[in-house]
């Protein structure tokens, strides 16, 4: 109980990688066996990380559960893990949603073992973006968990896979290379990798010269470095396109790890990273990147409403919806240090709605994303026109579920989205006025393509093509979606449990 | 006596003679034959310059005697062989002998 | 129990309901139906209850009930939740949940509980039923148990975010509801179907919203909470708020605020311009337009205005410049009542002209408080809500009664329109009387119904504040009576016209009931507020003890507003009209009974205008024009394709494209310059055996040749270089 109290991070990074090499000493035939012993498996990094959060929320702010060890000492990089406030409700999140993506995996048939295996890699290379305090160990993760995505969107996938992942694959590894330069250039100023050590030594680095370059250089160099790939990974706008198609090309549970996840990783390296290491250049550029949030939110909703594939609805949901958290992050920036008008609290404010948005987005996100594929699996096609309306009275319980993730989707206040909408909102009205005020166009047209989505695939006639396909939901995919629906409500309703962790490690980070 | 050039030319040409005969000859037999026939000419060169030059060393008259013999033991070997490969290949031709060819 | 723990229970009942129905009753309609009305009776009687504890309250208003929790964390502060009472919020928790548990009692009837299920029926369509039992009945009644919630959360909460929450589940509940029939399809393409109107009805209010959440935020901002107590009954605040200039010149921070959540309002009371969705919200069963479009929902967007009435006055004091809210409210207001009220003169369908009816007395309140008027339109907002769900339940007994006659004669027509009906008096009458008491009330027949003190009340302030909307009003009041009678004597007047209508039929008690109570309060109600000044009745009812509305809602504002003066002018104007305009509907529709077929009496002499009317002046079309078809355009053409797919993909296809270019060259420099001279060499050595293979003839004698001539070589060099010549 001691070591796995000593070591909890470690354990819940670590487990799905053991879970990965269990699994991949079942024989390739015994399909169920693979199944069950995955998803079995990948129950104990979620109450290990359901344990870290109780344990963290019960405790205070800052670091904790920080695990150090010798790795590669002549440059600086040790293994260095810990959580505070803001990624122990992604590492919760990630927790919670792998089990259930796993469960919405069990209708695959093609290779189950290799697909498995990939899933458990992916998970601990998302467990490991969020818990490492090493420069060089979140890079490795980073890294992690891009292959295995790859290869299940590759191998995996729909009609249009191999452009989607090949698209995917090369655009986020073309940010990483920025962040590979800024992680290098930093750790050859600084002799660390350390970040925690970098919280305190490099914002203040100044007069040094490196190779030759003045320090400003290098700093702005890894600024944009850095901000480059966290951008490519959000996606902001514009370098949103290879989110749509690789939403939609994914399978299933695929696309819900990737929306629910793998695109908080950039927003999370936004906090975790940039604000903290270059505060100056952060608040110099906020304006910039709000204006940026908020053409995503516009114009992601506007593009999600001009679609007739209903997973590229979705996808683009997702841009909609991820603008709100970048708006978020961008307040934090800018009133980083400043005081102008009560600004503070503001950002505080708008950095708790961003991460709860991150938190609340993973949860709607794979929860919409399932439904969809849950239609898919039964219908086979994804088309709103084709597929004609008149679901709901063939599926009642389908169409009560969607209606529920939808209304979490589009915000209804009493669900999860409108509390993190709601702060984001409230946070960036004083400092970005007429972002924020054009911004709820986005909001406007989210109502539009939310309904649009709902008016195809639900209201209706009864569709005679549909008699006989069995559409409606079964048990496991109930409980797929079950726990989902229990978590939108209860945050809606109360806030307060996950809000006030994240709230202590904003206003810390905010100093 | 006739002069030393004399012997000397006409061993000469019977090396020849022989050395033609080895190059140009089909039949293996008489490949052998211009092989004794170059034996023969250089022993009588031998034998000459012995007796004009160092008559009194007996090692010149050795030295004849034991290429006689050689060239007799040679001689006796080849045609085994020339007539085990007789046997063989039911041919003395030496152009067909080319197994070593590339 | 404490009566603060009482009011946190209030909106529990419905939404307990709501998920019993949806989890574990959905199948059984008479298990369903049962949670329903029992849990809003008990809300009802909670709210009775803390409703007599108010008004027996010494100068509740100064004092409050109320309790607050921290719900989210901001910063180092938090954001409460937490439920209220005072004057005004007893005042709604009066009416709100007693309609709402009416029109429950009423659905069951309504639905034809009782009936067998139709054979059509048996596997859901999505459709009315056809001539039984409704088959989604438990789906109804769960969403109708969350509408009520939504109505309770609103009434009780203590902070705008929370009113907001409760605002919005209305919303969603509005779209579940009039899209309830979603697999409706009509043969006319013209037809807006439910589905449609369910999503028109959403998108239009969150137009509103939109703009309402921003004044919220706008508000949280400068003023660091949202809790009503603290910010409206709080003078300094309303007066920094007042003060204080906001982003748009000329505009302080209230003023902002304020227009910001009137826009809300516009939106969710229908007012003009965002009135489009109401009429089209009929396509929903009846109960839910008489609770969504009576009782609730749009009075939401009253009652919101009336609560923030302190900050949208913010800086006004009576007798002086109105502020830009009150305007805009003013303006608004009186324009949407004149000009609905005009529409419905021409409307067809029968709960078609309800709507139109519902936007133009929305208009009323909304023109009161504009100038002022807050007790005013407080009583007309109460009143309203009573004789409106009156007339909206009896018009879907009505329908009722026709369709009756439609399954008995198998003839094929509209049910809705009032040209097929006349002499339903015969058939129907207490649906006739009620309705009759109801429609006398909307037109504010003279002292013994409650919509004449209501209005009058209105009149009389705007009469001394604002002649324009004064006269705007009146002749709206005039126009109100016309139709309202026009459409009893279509409906109920007179002899049938179609088969059908010989054949109606009386209503369930489950639906008559309802009516019966409802126009109880339609003729009492009133006598709450019959002013103090007035000559001989205000005396009387003072002595009686029962005109208190006044001096009770009053309470809600940190000064109580006066009461204006009796005149004689505003009471003459009101009579007139309304007698008058009763009289006229009678004249043209009523003494010579329209015949089968027989066009609108109507038609004719106003020609172009009428058919301007009856189209609601095109305001769909135009709408569809300016904003839903450029939407789908920018949507599905610009942002997607020429944005995303053509512009930002092909630019990375672009480089894609440069990418691969340069790889090619390079794979083609590689080969070249790396690949291809070690291959050349190895070439060369592989020729240069093959070249030299050909010595190895097997032949002895070539060997021999050879050797023969390398050794004439070698010894020639060995001779040259022996003889000095070669070195």
């Amino acid at each position: 109980m001691n070591f796995v109290a000593e070591h909890l991070v470690s354990l819940v990074v670590f487990t799905p990688l053991i879970g990965m090499v269990l699994i991949g000493l079942i024989p390739s035939d015994q399909k169920s066996a693979i199944k069950w012993a995955a998803f079995l498996w990948s129950l104990v990094p979620a109450g290990l990380s359901i344990y870290l959060w109780l344990a963290y929320a019960a405790g205070g702010v800052g670091f904790r559960f920080v695990e150090q060890a010798v790795w590669y000492a002549p440059i600086g990089a040790s293994y260095h893990v810990g959580v505070d406030g803001i990624s122990v409700p992604m590492i919760l999140l990630t927790g919670i949603l792998t089990p259930l993506a796993l469960l919405a995996s069990f209708s695959i048939q093609d290779r189950i073992k290799p697909y498995m295996m990939l899933f458990l890699m992916l998970e601990t290379g998302m467990f490991g973006v969020f818990a490492s305090l090493d420069l060089l160990l979140f890079f490795l993760f980073w890294e992690i968990g891009l292959v295995p995505m790859y290869f299940l969107i590759n191998q995996w996938g729909s009609a249009n896979r191999r452009y989607a992942s090949f698209k995917f694959f090369v655009y986020t590894m073309a940010g990483s290379l920025g962040l590979l330069l800024s992680i290098q250039l930093i750790g050859l100023s600084t002799g660390t990798f350390d970040i925690v050590r970098l919280f305190n030594i490099w914002p203040g680095l100044d007069k040094e010269l490196i190779a030759g370059v003045p320090m400003p250089t290098i700093k702005t160099v890894s600024f944009f470095a850095f901000c480059l790939a966290f951008a490519i990974k959000v996606p902001m706008w514009p370098f949103h396109t290879w989110l749509p198609d690789a939403h939609t090309e994914a399978p299933t549970a695929g696309s819900m790890i990737l929306a629910g996840v793998l695109l908080k990783l950039g927003a999370y390296g936004f906090l975790r990273l940039v604000l903290p290491l270059f505060p100056e250049q952060a608040a110099a550029y906020a304006p910039a990147l709000a204006f940026l949030a908020m053409l995503a939110i516009v114009f992601g909703a506007f593009a999600a409403f001009g679609q007739t594939d209903f997973k590229r609805l979705v996808a683009y949901s997702s841009v909609n919806h991820m603008g709100f958290v970048v708006l978020g992050i961008a307040v934090v920036a800018r009133a980083y240090g400043v005081d102008a008008e009560g600004w503070r609290q503001s950002a505080a404010i708008a950095g708790t709605g961003a991460v709860l948005q991150m938190f609340n987005h993973g949860l709607s996100a794979a929860a919409m994303f399932f439904l969809v594929g849950v239609v898919y699996e039964r219908a086979h096609t994804r088309d709103l026109n084709e597929l004609g309306g008149g679901i709901w009275q063939y599926a009642p319980v389908y169409g009560a579920v969607m209606l529920f993730c939808s209304m979490s989707s589009l915000g209804l206040p009493g669900l999860n989205g409108f509390v993190s909408e709601f702060a984001v909102v409230r946070g960036s009205w004083p400092v970005f006025t007429t972002v924020t005020a054009i911004g709820m166009l986005g909001l406007l047209f989210t109502g539009a393509y939310i309904l649009k989505g709902i008016q195809k695939v639900l209201h209706g006639p009864r569709n005679p093509k549909w008699a006989g396909h069995g559409m409606e939901m079964n048990a496991r995919e109930i409980v797929t979606v079950a726990p989902l629906m229990a978590l939108m409500l209860v945050i809606g309703v109360w806030p307060w449990w996950l809000a006030d962790v994240i709230n202590k490690a904003v206003v810390s980070l905010l100093g | 006596m006739v002069p030393l050039n004399w012997y000397l030319t006409l061993a000469a040409a019977l090396f020849c003679i022989g050395l033609y005969g080895v190059l140009s000859r089909r039949n293996a037999v008489a490949i052998l034959m211009g092989v004794e026939l170059m034996m023969n000419a250089v022993i009588i060169n031998l034998v000459a310059f012995w007796r004009y030059l160092q008559p009194t060393n007996i090692n010149g008259q050795v030295f004849a005697v034991i290429v006689f013999a050689v060239a007799a033991a040679e001689a006796s070997v080849g045609l085994a062989l020339i007539i085990s490969i007789y046997r063989r290949r039911n041919s003395v031709i030496a152009d067909e002998m080319n197994l070593m060819k590339w | 129990m404490p009566i603060e723990t009482l009011i946190w229970l209030i909106p529990v009942p419905p939404l307990l309901s709501f998920f019993l129905i949806w989890l574990f009753a959905n199948r059984n309609k008479a298990l369903s139906h049962t949670i329903a009305i029992v849990l809003m009776a008990i809300s009802w009687i909670i709210s009775l209850y803390v409703f007599l504890t108010a008004i027996t309250t010494e100068h509740f208003g100064a004092e409050v009930f109320g309790h607050s929790v921290p719900w989210l964390p901001t910063g180092d502060g938090a954001l409460n939740m937490g439920v209220m009472v005072d004057p005004l919020t007893a005042g709604m928790l009066f009416f709100v949940p007693l309609t709402c548990l009416l029109i429950f009692i009423y659905s069951v009837g309504y639905h034809n509980f009782g009936g067998r299920l139709d054979p059509h029926d048996v596997h859901s369509t999505g459709s009315p039923a056809h001539n039984g039992v409704e088959p989604m009945y438990s789906r109804f009644f769960a969403f109708l148990s969350l509408f009520a919630f939504g109505m309770l959360l609103l009434v009780v909460a203590d902070n705008l975010l929370m009113m907001f929450v409760g605002w919005e589940i209305m919303g969603l509940c509005s779209y579940l509801l009039i899209g309830f029939w979603h697999g409706r399809n009509y043969d006319d393409p013209k037809k807006i179907t439910p589905r449609q109107a369910a999503v028109k009805a959403f998108m239009t209010t969150r137009v509103g919203d939109v703009f309402m959440m921003l004044g919220i935020v706008y508000l949280y901002f400068h003023t660091g909470t949202l809790s009503f107590r603290e910010i409206l009954y709080n003078e300094d605040v309303l007066h920094h708020l007042a003060e204080t200039p906001s982003y748009i010149v000329g505009l302080s921070v209230a003023a902002m605020v304020g227009l910001l959540l009137f826009a809300g309002t516009v939106g969710k009371s229908a007012q003009f311009p965002l009135h489009v969705w109401l009429p089209d919200a009929m396509e929903g069963p009846t109960p839910v337009s008489a609770m969504i479009h009576a009782a609730t929902m749009v009075s939401a967007g009253v009652y919101a205005m009336v609560r923030m009435f302190p900050l949208m006055s913010a800086g006004w004091h009576h007798g002086e410049a109105l502020t830009p809210p009150m305007m805009a409210m003013g303006f608004i207001g009186a324009f949407t009542a004149l000009f609905a009220s005009t529409i419905a003169v021409a409307q067809r369908d029968v709960k078609k002209v309800l709507a139109y009816s519902t936007i133009s007395q929305l208009g009323y309140m909304i023109a009161a408080l504009g100038i002022g008027a807050y007790i005013a339109a407080a009583f007309h907002l109460i009143t309203h809500a009573f004789f409106k769900a009156l007339l909206f339940l009896g018009s879907g007994s009505v329908i009722h009664g026709v369709e009756h006659g439609v399954h008995h004669t198998h003839e094929h027509i509209d049910p809705q329109d009032m040209f097929n009906m006349g002499a339903l008096r015969k058939k129907m009458p207490i649906t006739f009387w009620t309705f009759l008491i109801g429609g006398f009330a909307l037109s504010g027949f003279p002292f013994v119904t409650a919509g004449f003190w209501s209005k009058d009340e209105i009149l009389a302030d705007a009469f001394v504040a604002n002649q324009l909307v004064f006269w705007v009003l009146v002749i709206s009041a005039f126009l109100t009576a016309f139709y309202t009678m026009r459409q009893i004597a279509l409906t109920f007047l007179g002899e049938p016209r179609t088969h059908s209508a010989e054949h109606a039929q009386e209503t369930a008690w489950t639906m008559t009931t309802p009516l019966v109570i409802l126009s109880f309060f339609a003729i009492f109600a009133g006598f709450v507020g019959v002013p103090e000044h007035f000559p001989a009745l205000g005396e009387l009812f003072h002595n009686l003890n029962v005109n208190r509305f006044h001096e009770f809602i009053g309470g809600t504002l940190i000064e109580h507003p006066e009461a204006v003066e009796f005149n004689v002018f505003p009471l003459l104007a009101s009579i007139v009209v309304g007698v008058g305009g009763l009289t006229l509907g009678w004249l043209v529709y009523g003494w010579k009974p329209l015949k089968a077929g027989q066009p609108d009496p109507l038609a004719k002499p106003l020609g172009p205008i009428y058919t301007l009317l009856e189209n609601k002046y095109y305001f769909d079309e135009l709408y569809d024009f300016i904003f839903v078809r450029p939407a789908r355009w920018i949507s599905e053409v610009l942002v997607y394709q020429v944005m995303d797919k053509n512009i930002i993909d092909g630019f990375l296809h672009g480089v894609a494209r440069v990418a691969v270019a340069i790889g090619i060259f390079f794979k083609g420099a590689e080969k070249v310059i790396i690949n291809d001279p070690p291959d050349r060499l190895a070439d060369f050595t592989q020729w240069l055996g093959r070249s030299f293979r050909v010595i190895q003839t097997g032949r002895i004698q070539s060997y021999l040749l050879i050797v023969m001539l390398v050794a004439v070589a070698f010894g020639g060099v060995y001779y040259l270089m022996l003889s000095g010549l070669v070195k």
